[in-house]
């Protein structure tokens, strides 16, 4: 099918035929992919603050032996600390891999054999914005495109009715900011779509998605006539292909209104199974994740934000907190991983689930309104030597914890795992090729992994 | 279904040549710069076997035999067979393809002679080709064309070219007054309102715009804190008045470059280097101001490289560049000449809190890997080794003013093409050097050379006049061109590097909320000052840990979309949509992307739904009651020309349908009125309701979204 025969059967009326091929981005995609493929789409779940690995994945007990005594050796910066601090949580072995994880993740160790814990993940710098910027674009400074950006770059849309790469998060707050899921440099059309989902009514959901003075006839019929006059344009143009691409857009745009509104609507799940990931604002953005994806969005990452906009910052009140945040997010995370699975969707989706980095094994003191130091309120400080990260599905072995840190969780020490290793892993599973996916901007080809990065095959199933 | 693109497209702009001979610029050295200098290039650390291709006396020593190709190493070597010897090595992606190793061939044969980069030689004054065209830019063009057996397009419409130069030259479209002329549509006509355009200060207003994209101006500081700069907009609106009184881009260069090293400043000249003030600037606590100092620094360098000399210098802050001959040393003597400006913390009025202070240089040093922390042999301020050495003497040694007067200088080979080459791009929809931040060896070749050179002489004869050059420019018949897709030329040039038509352009961010602001009346045309803050969506605002949002009062949230705050970490939305710029870094060269949310945008964003009822209103007030003449006012409003007969007709059938259905749904239906509610008679509502849903297809239109 030639452009001409394309717009003149686009004239017949859409919906006849599909038209993806006409789009320049999945020209691109095709000549991108390099790497048989695994997974056709990612999750991204990202703890804001960063998860303390030592009450999560990497169990510890040597802490007890040196609880209380004072962290030796480099340290980013002196810490008001009264030393050591074991995690008081119990570690227990899980699943047939006998993988241990703390007693805060009871349903993710229930299905710890779904999913490869990395314990040897580290990062460039223990603060958060460099630290989240990292995790997201590959570089600690603003603004770089984001890992989901490269992504849709990369392979296109699955679906052309919706927006191939969306970013949920509870609160409008977060910080950096949206830096964090940018297309930067690269076209606007590997841009993310922002939603926040505080209020799961899909016109609050996504800017712009529908106007809500006008019925879908309405639209349709006014869109029916934008097309008709777009359509007579290009005629009087002889068919240029950027007014027939135009044309598309209009039309995509136009039925992501009625597709995005069915994908973006979790009041069709059934109770059960809102009860299953919980009803809290982490654990309906898990489900809607969970939607999207089905739906074909390539890339969605959920942001575990609250009105404290890095709830898993710590600092204090550790155990208090922890455990909480733990609840909300195990049982969310757990249920999005058993229900891709038991919908045959696990197979090709890559769940990540990680913080910008891990938090110190010792403590932080914090003082009372006396200004006295209260125990009760020890927190931990971030961390970026040693942290966890866990992934399932798209082609990751299930049941394997790989790497580790040392005695003390201090520094990753066997088979180190960089933040640029993860990407590179992640698009290599997607059929990416981390070193030739580039963009040439500036005068010089970029890359996610800049000029760092290896594949960690070990765990690739 | 997939269709790959065809292959005739990825062939660049330079490749478009009628020429015989290969030619060591045009056809070699893109070759080498893109698959075998990153090992056999100028960086000597990474360099492999001892062998480097960049410099023919060293080629020639073992590699190439000029005149023998089987002989020569290099023929052996891409041509091998063994998987160990063949070069590029299998693991490389940038392998050669069959038509690269025969031009390979073809130009040892021919003697393997090598050129300067073209864009380091100086600037030629080439002949203009004979031609019956008065404009010299068309000579140049229709010789080109004529070589490949084409001929340009016929002229626009004349509806067409006025729209198209009102909105180049302003960024506003033209109202339906403004084309009274076409009753005595002439030459003179067109450069009459080509006069009026450039003297307008809307002019000023569009081409800043242009400008403050390279200057990466915000408003704010970007980072964490993203902290205000209430003052930022003064730099703006010197930029609006430097294009509006034709400030000459010599001088232009060097008050912004060092405005306060000029004898006896002017408040205006230290306003003028707010330039490089414009950068990002990391002010956390915690943060290593040694480390922020450094970076800032690197920006200014970088940017004056990228936007003066079209040079990606920033390559050589970690190595010797691998395409360019700019080595680390070069780039931190380069850096030398901004190592000595600070803050001045004892601020007396605004402009000096925007200004440039020097203070005495600091020892500048290499930095190691661009490790701010690692010091290298130290340096002394100067300019790249490749070009054309400065007049002043090295002692005393020179600062940012010499900097600037060196970047000005009638030798300079880079300044007056690039600046060229960007005004070019502005009119015609891409450069003449398709990479308008990258003249080095790794970026395109001009596709007319000669014009170029023509082009960059006749700026620096005429005083460095943009208006002038502006005008010789729009007033070519290459500009005034239809824009009309040709089936004749896919094949041969298929991304029209020939100029055989004129580019569509999909309209920029800012002139599609301003037209449609304009078109509806609703437009508020105060030029300069502070910074106005639009309506946000709910999920944009309060990011990051800026200030809350406030919305700015009454009418001011209607004013041009370069008065709208750019906040580093809260960029709006529905420009970003349609690719305006983030403000990290010199943007060049916008992208133009093509996306459903900016359809999306177009038909529900607030702006444009406001634009829509205004635009509804306005048809109600100003035409004659009836729904013919409506219509075709509201169609003359949004594209300056009436409907055709087919057109008014659709619209007419689709008016009843609304009409109908408008009044079958009662006061819900009424609802689109949104605020103009109130200013709308009962009996008029339901017909106020049916032309705002016409107002919104039309200026969701191509027509609407294209300049021709």
């Amino acid at each position: 099918m030639n452009r001409r025969d394309a717009l003149q059967r686009l004239s017949a009326g859409f919906g006849a035929i599909g038209l993806a091929g006409m789009l320049g981005s999945q020209a691109q995609a095709a000549v991108k992919q390099q790497v048989t493929p695994k997974a056709k789409r990612v999750i991204f779940l990202f703890m804001n603050g960063a998860p303390s690995h030592i009450d999560t994945f990497d169990p510890k007990p040597a802490l007890k032996k040196y609880e209380g005594q004072q962290p030796s050796g480099k340290l980013y910066k002196a810490p008001a600390t009264s030393g050591f601090m074991s995690s008081p949580l119990q570690f227990n072995r899980c699943g047939q891999s006998g993988i241990e994880v703390s007693e805060s993740l009871p349903r993710l160790g229930s299905i710890i054999d779904d999913c490869c814990v990395i314990r040897s993940m580290h990062t460039d710098v223990p603060n958060h914005e460099p630290a989240l910027l990292m995790m997201n674009t590959g570089n600690i400074q603003p603004i770089r495109p984001s890992l989901g950006s490269w992504v849709l770059y990369g392979l296109g849309s699955e679906n052309e009715n919706l927006p191939g790469f969306v970013v949920l998060r509870p609160t409008p707050n977060i910080v950096v900011g949206p830096a964090l899921w940018s297309n930067s440099f690269l076209p606007a059309e590997f841009q993310a779509t922002g939603v926040i989902t505080s209020d799961m009514n899909v016109d609050k959901l996504i800017a712009n998605v529908r106007n809500p003075l006008l019925s879908s006839t309405q639209q349709r019929r006014q869109v029916d006539l934008i097309q008709r006059f777009n359509q007579l344009h290009a005629a009087r143009r002889d068919n240029d292909s950027a007014l027939e691409s135009q044309i598309k857009s209009m039309e995509t745009a136009y039925r992501m209104q009625s597709a995005a509104s069915e994908a973006f609507d979790i009041s069709r799940e059934p109770p059960k199974m809102r009860e299953l990931y919980g009803d809290t604002p982490f654990g309906r953005s898990c489900l809607l994740a969970r939607r999207l994806a089905e739906s074909g969005v390539r890339y969605i990452s959920v942001y575990y934000t609250s009105n404290n906009n890095q709830p898993w910052d710590t600092h204090s009140d550790h155990y208090k907190r922890h455990p909480e945040l733990c609840a909300d997010s195990d049982r969310a995370s757990a249920a999005l991983i058993s229900d891709l699975k038991q919908r045959g969707l696990l197979d090709d989706t890559l769940v990540v689930w990680t913080g910008e980095f891990g938090r110190t094994p010792y403590s932080q003191e914090n003082k009372d309104k006396n200004k006295k130091i209260d125990p009760m309120k020890r927190g931990r400080d971030h961390h970026h030597t040693a942290f966890s990260t866990l992934l399932a599905g798209g082609g990751i072995k299930g049941g394997l914890a790989y790497g580790a840190s040392d005695e003390l969780g201090m520094n990753a020490v066997e088979k180190k795992v960089h933040v640029h290793d993860l990407h590179a892993t992640i698009l290599h599973q997607l059929g990416l090729d981390h070193e030739q996916l580039t963009y040439r901007y500036a005068g010089r080809d970029f890359r996610l992994t800049d000029v760092y990065g290896d594949v960690v095959t070990d765990i690739l199933a | 279904m997939r269709i790959f693109i065809p292959l005739a497209l990825l062939i660049s702009c330079s490749a478009l040549a009628a020429e015989v001979r290969v030619e060591f610029n045009r056809d070699i050295r893109p070759i080498l710069a893109a698959k075998c200098y990153a090992c056999h290039g100028p960086d000597e650390d990474k360099r492999e076997a001892d062998l480097r291709l960049d410099v023919r006396a060293e080629a020639v020593k073992s590699a190439i035999k000029p005149g023998n190709p089987d002989a020569s190493e290099l023929w052996k070597r891409i041509t091998h067979t063994d998987s160990d010897n063949v070069m590029p090595p299998p693991s490389s992606p940038k392998q050669l393809t069959k038509a690269e190793r025969n031009l390979f061939r073809r130009w040892i044969v021919e003697g393997a002679e090598y050129q300067n980069h073209w864009a380091f030689e100086p600037i030629k004054h080439p002949a203009v080709p004979k031609s019956d065209s008065k404009n010299p830019i068309d000579a140049f063009i229709e010789a080109k064309l004529r070589t490949h057996g084409l001929k340009p397009a016929p002229a626009a419409d004349p509806i067409a070219l006025i729209r198209r130069v009102y909105l180049d030259l302003t960024g506003l479209p033209p109202v339906p007054a403004d084309l009274a002329v076409l009753s005595n549509w002439s030459d003179q006509t067109y450069e009459q309102i080509v006069d009026r355009l450039l003297a307008s200060p809307n002019f000023g207003e569009r081409w800043a715009r242009h400008w403050l994209d390279m200057a990466r101006y915000a408003d704010s500081n970007g980072f964490l804190g993203d902290g205000l700069r209430p003052n930022a907009y003064l730099y703006r609106d010197w930029v609006i008045q430097a294009f509006n009184t034709d400030l000459p881009y010599d001088q232009f260069t060097v008050q912004q470059i060092a405005g306060d090293l000029l004898p006896d400043p002017a408040l205006e000249e230290l306003t003028a280097t707010g330039f490089h003030r414009n950068a990002a600037l990391n002010t956390e606590a915690g943060v290593d101001k040694e480390e922020a100092r450094y970076q800032n620094i690197v920006d200014r360098v970088n940017t004056t490289g990228r936007v003066w000399m079209g040079l990606t210098v920033g390559c050589a802050q970690c190595h010797t560049h691998k395409y360019d001959p700019i080595t680390i040393r070069d780039f931190y003597s380069f850096y030398a000449f901004f190592d000595n400006t600070e803050d001045r913390s004892d601020a007396k009025n605004k402009a000096q809190t925007l200004a440039e202070v020097s203070k005495d240089r600091r020892q500048t040093y290499v930095h190691m890997a661009g490790d701010y922390t690692r010091r290298g042999p130290d340096v002394i301020p100067a300019s790249l080794s490749a070009l054309p050495p400065m007049t002043k003497p090295l002692l005393p040694e020179p600062n940012r003013l010499d900097l600037a007067r060196w970047l000005v200088s009638p030798q300079h080979p880079l300044t007056s093409r690039v600046a060229v080459n960007h005004i070019w791009s502005k009119l015609l929809g891409f450069g003449l050097v398709r990479t308008p931040d990258d003249f080095g060896t790794a970026g395109e070749s001009p596709s007319h050379p000669e014009l170029l050179d023509w082009l960059a002489t006749e700026f620096m004869r005429n005083g460095w006049s943009r208006k002038h050059l502006i005008k010789l420019m729009v007033m070519s018949a290459t500009y005034r061109q239809s824009s009309a897709h040709r089936e004749d030329i896919v094949e041969l040039d298929p991304l029209n590097c020939l100029l055989a038509r004129q580019n569509r352009i999909r309209l920029d961010a800012e002139i599609l909320r301003d037209s449609a602001l304009a078109v509806s009346g609703l437009l508020k045309r105060t030029i300069g000052g502070p910074s106005f803050r639009p309506p946000l969506p709910e999920d944009v605002f309060d990011v990051g840990r800026s200030s809350n949002w406030k919305v700015s009062p009454g009418d001011e949230i209607y004013r041009r979309s370069l008065y709208i705050i750019t906040l580093r970490s809260v960029l709006y939305p529905t420009l970003t949509t349609f690719d305006s710029p983030d403000a990290a870094d010199a943007c060049v060269r916008r992208e133009r992307s093509n996306t459903p949310l900016q359809a999306l945008a177009m038909m529900n964003d607030s702006v444009f739904v406001e634009a829509a009822q205004a635009l509804a209103l306005r048809a109600l007030r100003e035409a004659p009651p009836e729904v013919a003449k409506r219509l075709q006012l509201l169609f003359e409003l949004t594209f300056n020309r009436l409907p055709r007969a087919e057109e008014l007709q659709r619209l007419a059938v689709f008016h009843r349908e609304q009409k109908f259905r408008v009044k079958k749904d009662g006061a819900k239906a009424l609802q689109v009125l949104g605020n103009i509610s109130s200013s709308i008679a009962t009996s008029d509502q339901t017909e106020a309701a049916t032309l705002i849903a016409v107002a919104r297809v039309l200026m969701n239109l191509d027509e609407f979204i294209n300049r021709e």
